[in-house]
């Protein structure tokens, strides 16, 4: 799909031949999905390709979309974080808490990120110290995140005061009267991100860890080091998302995030981050998530039915797996034939 | 009956990805017979003895068992022919008792139950024959490996099959036992059964074989009735892997009186190493073999905590505490395991960078694709890998992927090279290349340590070569001595008197 491959032969030892691949970037399976999409959507629905609309579907995608980033850097180093969604809602209430404590926003805000990246570095922390995969840590870690939470937020939505201070107008603003401020903070990130993973030596560590763990480490890589330090990336940006809800809505209400951590794996594998580690692409899962938004707000559009939004959700990440697997599969089968039958 | 051959295998090929594992192998196996199958490891006998259980499916080529053609295409499909199967790696269940690991997916039943009863009755018999004296409700984790082989042999034995195919089934046996099941062998094909014995010992094949394959790079090169083997023939199949072996610059200037770079082990304990004191000097490849050496190397490159001793590095410091330590201090380590070294999914470049970018912690801080690319083709160039920077890794044939690997330690121009059976499961021409990437390695002033378990491997490219024992130093040979036969002498048995005391304990046992 995103590959073509010609076999020039090249002088090859006993019978086995090398091929040279022209490689389109991964990304672009993803991105004429989306295009596909909006084309589709408006054709049917011409007010649905009004800017504003689009851009409020870009808005909806950014704080999903922020956990999607951090979950591209987990997932590429073999590893899952099911707590982010946790971690989300309890920063933003942390946040929430501080400022009615009295603290400046900003500095609250700040704090918040600050203990988001303490609740990754604590999953972390055990993963590495019980010899765990992060998925069974993280499990754990969820609920009581979770469960702290409910403790904090006394099963009620936490209001901060002062909703007209410095810190809610920008994060609620709009630049050029239309573009919201998280998503410029979401398309921004997602671009300083992508390029820190496939070009920062700490980018390269985690990719070589999520390929293959043994070598890695056999290879002198500071394999523990790595895992840890995208597992603390993963709860700052979950954090930083929890913040920016808090200063967008002005409140965090139970509940809120809580499919966040379910709809950031999803989109990384839409965006062809693959689920065995060794390789992620950033800006992939951002297309990911407004493929995600899209269609969930193309239901609403359409008067489908709420309630098979998660449904929905759920069935386009067995599309997007089943696609790329077959894929791979056809490839690998065209490959095999084309050795027993060589070309000229 | 007829008198028509068991088994024709004629011209099956496989390859693995860009590897060609069998090429073009034909090979007949008579009916009542031991048929030997010898050849390097990686020259393709696992292989087809996956083929025939059934396991590894051939591209092509034609299987006629029992004078009809045949598709072997599971396991099952295998067993209902007849065909039993030892494999070299047999797949065991170590948390299940031993009875029930013998009769795995066909347990005898009792009224719809598993009996337990005929079970035991049935295998008793078999395992007095093999000498295997074990409690039999014992989970299979709690022997010996080589209790656990015979156990393999068992269970094929039980389905009392038609044809066996035996993949180097004595590897973890002691003379003794390989005496007993050669015994067992025999008299199982005095009863009519035929078998398939691949191996890579020359001398346990002839001890056996009616008849005798040679497989070299996935193709049968001699087939021969033992008895009609001349003498000429059989030196020939013995030194197959002669011309192996790179002419080393032997005669090494002894730099009398100058310094040489060297590492100093002083009564190292860990692992299940005990109190190993030796040195290792640059220019020369210091060959370890038997029981610990392998901690050895895991000890030197910070895989493994010591408990004890003192180690001395060229550049003055003790053990490394970490890999990564060991990777900065320009400590290195190749290992032949398959998934020690390689990251398949990713481009030959990527991989380059593994040390240089991965490792090390100075230098930038940016990944840059280009220099990783201009990094790749220089070692394409230099080691010949035959393919092009952007290509996965895994496309390789294996001996290429074990190039890459030793070309991303290159990188940083190591001083201390620790090998781990660096050149298993490849084929001989690739083999070739690496003996001689080690030879310019220690020319060139690295200090060289070499583990392998071919014997042959150490007595062709090592200067020394120091014998463990049980974890303990069992004694040295060098230049004339230099031979597989007395290298296996201090393996097995450290000092005669332990060679007493161990099958002293063997027979309590």
């Amino acid at each position: 799909m995103t590959r073509t491959e010609t076999a020039p032969p090249l002088a090859g030892s006993v019978n086995h031949q090398t091929r040279r691949s022209i490689r389109l970037p991964a990304e672009t399976g993803a991105a004429v999905a989306l295009a596909v999409l909006v084309a589709l959507l408006g054709w049917l629905n011409p007010s649905f390709l009004e800017p504003a609309n689009l851009l409020s579907v870009l808005g909806q995608a950014a704080l999903p979309g922020l956990l999607a980033i951090g979950m591209v850097f987990v997932l590429s180093a073999r590893e899952i974080d099911l707590s982010a969604g946790a971690v989300f809602h309890l920063s933003a209430a942390f946040a929430a808490l501080l400022m009615l404590a009295g603290m400046d926003p900003w500095l609250a805000g700040l704090a918040s990120v600050a203990a988001g990246a303490c609740l990754g570095l604590i999953n972390g922390l055990l993963a590495i110290a019980l010899r765990l995969p992060a998925l069974m840590v993280t499990l754990g870690t969820w609920w009581m995140i979770q469960g702290l939470s409910l403790v904090v937020g006394k099963g009620q939505a936490i209001v901060p005061p002062g909703l007209d201070s410095g810190f809610f107008t920008t994060l609620s603003g709009k630049a050029f009267l239309m573009v919201p401020a998280t998503a410029i903070v979401f398309v921004l990130l997602a671009l300083v991100m992508h390029a820190v993973l496939h070009r920062t030596r700490f980018g390269y560590r985690v990719q070589a860890v999520g390929s293959n763990p043994q070598a890695a480490a056999y290879a002198g890589i500071p394999t523990s080091k790595v895992r840890l330090l995208t597992l603390v990336l993963m709860g700052a940006m979950a954090g930083l998302a929890g913040v920016i809800h808090v200063g967008t809505h002005g409140a965090i209400a139970p509940g809120e995030g809580s499919n966040f951590a379910l709809q950031a794996i999803a989109a990384a594998i839409i965006g062809g981050t693959s689920l065995s580690g060794g390789h992620g692409s950033v800006i992939g899962a951002a297309i990911g998530m407004l493929i995600l938004q899209v269609i969930l707000s193309a239901m609403g559009m359409l008067g489908v039915d709420a309630a098979w939004s998660t449904f929905a959700a759920g069935a386009l990440v067995v599309l997007a797996l089943a696609i790329d697997r077959l894929v791979k599969l056809w490839r690998s089968r065209r490959v095999r034939h084309d050795q027993h039958n060589p070309p000229g | 009956m007829s008198d028509s051959p068991i088994l024709f295998v004629r011209n099956v090929a496989r390859r693995f990805g860009g590897t060609v594992v069998l090429d073009d192998m034909s090979l007949v196996v008579e009916r009542g017979s031991i048929h030997a199958l010898v050849g390097e490891s990686g020259a393709g006998k696992s292989t087809l003895t996956k083929v025939l259980a059934g396991i590894v499916r051939p591209d092509r080529g034609i299987i006629e068992f029992d004078g009809k053609t045949a598709t072997i295409d599971s396991p099952n499909a295998a067993r209902k022919l007849g065909i039993g199967v030892v494999l070299q790696q047999p797949g065991l269940f170590p948390e299940r008792p031993v009875l029930a690991n013998l009769f795995v997916n066909r347990e005898p039943l009792h009224n719809g139950l598993i009996s337990r009863r005929e079970m035991e009755a049935r295998s008793r018999e078999l395992l007095r024959q093999l000498a295997l004296d074990v409690d039999v409700h014992a989970p299979l984790g709690d022997l010996g490996p080589g209790e656990r082989q015979l156990v393999a042999i068992a269970r094929a034995l039980l389905e009392n099959p038609r044809l066996l195919l035996l993949d180097d089934p004595n590897s973890a046996l002691d003379q003794r036992r390989s005496e007993r099941l050669f015994a067992v062998l025999r008299g199982l094909k005095a009863r009519g059964m035929s078998m398939l014995y691949a191996s890579n010992r020359l001398g346990d094949a002839l001890a056996i074989a009616d008849q005798l394959t040679v497989i070299r790079n996935g193709r049968d090169v001699l087939s021969k009735a033992r008895q009609e083997l001349t003498a000429s023939e059989e030196a020939m199949v013995g030194q197959l892997r002669q011309s192996l072996f790179p002419l080393p610059f032997r005669t090494l200037p002894t730099l009398a009186g100058t310094l040489r770079p060297q590492i100093t082990v002083e009564g190292l304990t860990g692992g299940s190493l005990f109190g190993v004191s030796l040195t290792a000097r640059a220019g020369e490849i210091l060959g370890l073999a038997g029981s610990g050496a392998q901690d050895l190397l895991a000890l030197l490159f910070g895989l493994r905590k010591p408990r004890q001793g003192l180690v001395r590095f060229p550049d003055g410091d003790g053990l490394p505490r970490t890999q990564t330590e060991a990777a900065r201090r320009n400590i290195c380590m190749i290992s032949g395991e398959r998934g020690n070294g390689l990251m398949p999914d990713k481009s030959i470049a990527f991989n380059m960078a593994n040390v240089v970018v991965g490792a090390r912690d100075w230098g930038s801080r940016w990944y840059s694709p280009k220099a990783a690319r201009g990094r790749a083709t220089r070692q394409i160039e230099a080691l010949r890998i035959r393919s092009a920077p952007e290509m996965p890794a895994g496309s390789l044939s294996v001996g290429c992927q074990q190039k890459v690997i030793i070309a991303k330690w290159l990188e940083i121009g190591p001083q201390v090279v620790l090998l781990d059976e660096p050149a298993r499961g490849i084929d001989i021409g690739g083999k070739q290349e690496i003996y001689a990437l080690i030879r310019q390695m220690a020319a060139s002033g690295c200090i060289v340590l070499l583990h392998s378990n071919e014997l042959s491997e150490l007595t062709g490219l090592c200067d020394r070569i120091l014998a463990f024992h049980q974890g303990r130093l069992g004694g040295e040979i060098a230049g004339d001595d230099m031979d597989a036969g007395k290298l296996l002498k201090l393996i097995i048995s450290g000092k005669p008197a332990d060679e007493n005391r161990r099958s002293n304990r063997e027979s309590v046992a």
